[in-house]
């Protein structure tokens, strides 16, 4: 599907001149957009590291996850309004990089992931991982172990693209 | 003086092969820049962690001291690979580095927060930790936790803004901007 148009559209809009007209600005946006993806894959690295058993081992499980969800939810909403944003100046040229649209796909992959599969699981963390009791429905360890795995090189993924974006 | 001193290092450095074979390969260049910035995101997403806990905004059912010691190692390994990958960055590109005020504020930042780290860690030791299940700590330790994330966004601003060549030597500035960003020669040429 050729998506080209979006692009072209965005490059075109009142947002892309503004953009262009206040440099100062944007580069203020992208810090934010970095300490946004700061904010998102610290606490992502909390949560899988911890279902890993690699931090905080022996501490319950479930108020940790807890507290990261809202987190991740504001990151995620800052990321993608400053991702509009920055990508409104270069719309042209991100139209076609390989890299931007292999963190479009992870960026999704990730949310979607999370939402879904990431969520449902630690959810169902047996004893040995979650320290939260025994369940009457929980996951194998190793379904836990390779989830939090699965979601850590999502998200690495996205973050690496991402910086590859400025050199390609 | 230490502007003199500063840029003759710099000048030295950039004498190396090393130096400017870093700067020109594109891949190795790239990979050192995106592990800098991808290891910020575990030493910055563990601080954040310990200091919102330390703030009393979230993760309040968790004791601080638990929080605090056992996000200390990830923390330190983020830190440790940042900073050495910062250093070979300083490395292939030392003397636009030496004259960037950006860089210059980055590195004052950063010795600001590392004081001010250093300072919460001996308040946090000096106490009794009689608050360490309280949902909110002290005073004094929310003032030391929102300093501390304050210090560090500004780092990285200052960081992401060292792209830019708004303020380099080249550039018609001010005397007061050739002096902060130590532009040697063009400081000799106002004069």
């Amino acid at each position: 599907m050729d998506v080209v148009f979006i692009f072209q559209w965005l490059d075109a809009s009142a947002l892309a001149d503004f953009t262009k007209t206040w440099a100062g600005l944007f580069a203020a946006v992208q810090t934010v957009h970095i300490l946004s993806m700061v904010m998102l894959c610290g606490m992502m690295m909390l949560g899988d590291l911890r279902m890993m058993n690699v931090i905080l081992k022996g501490v319950p499980s479930e108020p940790i996850i807890e507290n990261t969800k809202k987190w991740i939810y504001l990151a995620l909403v800052l990321i993608i309004l400053t991702g509009i944003y920055e990508a409104s100046a270069i719309a042209m040229k991100l139209a076609y990089n390989s890299f931007f649209f292999a963190k479009m796909a992870g960026l999704s992959m990730g949310i979607i992931f999370m939402l879904s599969l990431r969520n449902a699981v630690y959810l169902r963390a047996p004893e040995e991982i979650g320290a939260n009791g025994e369940r009457s429905e929980s996951v194998p360890v190793w379904v836990v172990k390779l989830v939090a795995f699965t979601s850590l090189l999502i998200w690495f993924t996205v973050a690496a693209s991402g910086r590859w974006i400025g050199f390609s | 003086m230490l502007n003199e001193l500063l840029l003759k290092f710099a000048t030295w450095l950039d004498t190396f092969q090393a130096s400017t074979d870093l700067h020109e390969a594109l891949y190795m260049y790239g990979w050192v820049e995106g592990t800098h910035v991808l290891t910020l995101t575990l030493f910055l997403g563990m601080l954040l962690v310990i200091d919102l806990r330390l703030l009393g905004v979230a993760f309040r059912e968790i004791p601080a001291s638990t929080i605090i010691e056992r996000l200390d190692r990830p923390m330190m390994i983020g830190f440790i690979i940042m900073l050495i990958t910062g250093v070979l960055l300083y490395f292939a590109i030392p003397v636009r580095s030496t004259q960037s005020i950006w860089f210059r504020i980055k590195v004052v930042l950063l010795i600001a927060a590392g004081i001010n780290a250093l300072l919460i860690r001996n308040m946090t030791r000096a106490s009794d930790m009689s608050w360490d299940n309280d949902p909110v700590p002290p005073k004094r330790i929310r003032l030391g936790a929102t300093l501390s994330l304050g210090l560090w966004a500004l780092v990285v601003a200052a960081g992401r803004m060292m792209a830019y060549d708004w303020w380099d030597c080249h550039k018609e500035m001010p005397y007061f901007m050739y002096w902060a960003a130590g532009c040697v020669n063009e400081l000799a040429a106002f004069e």
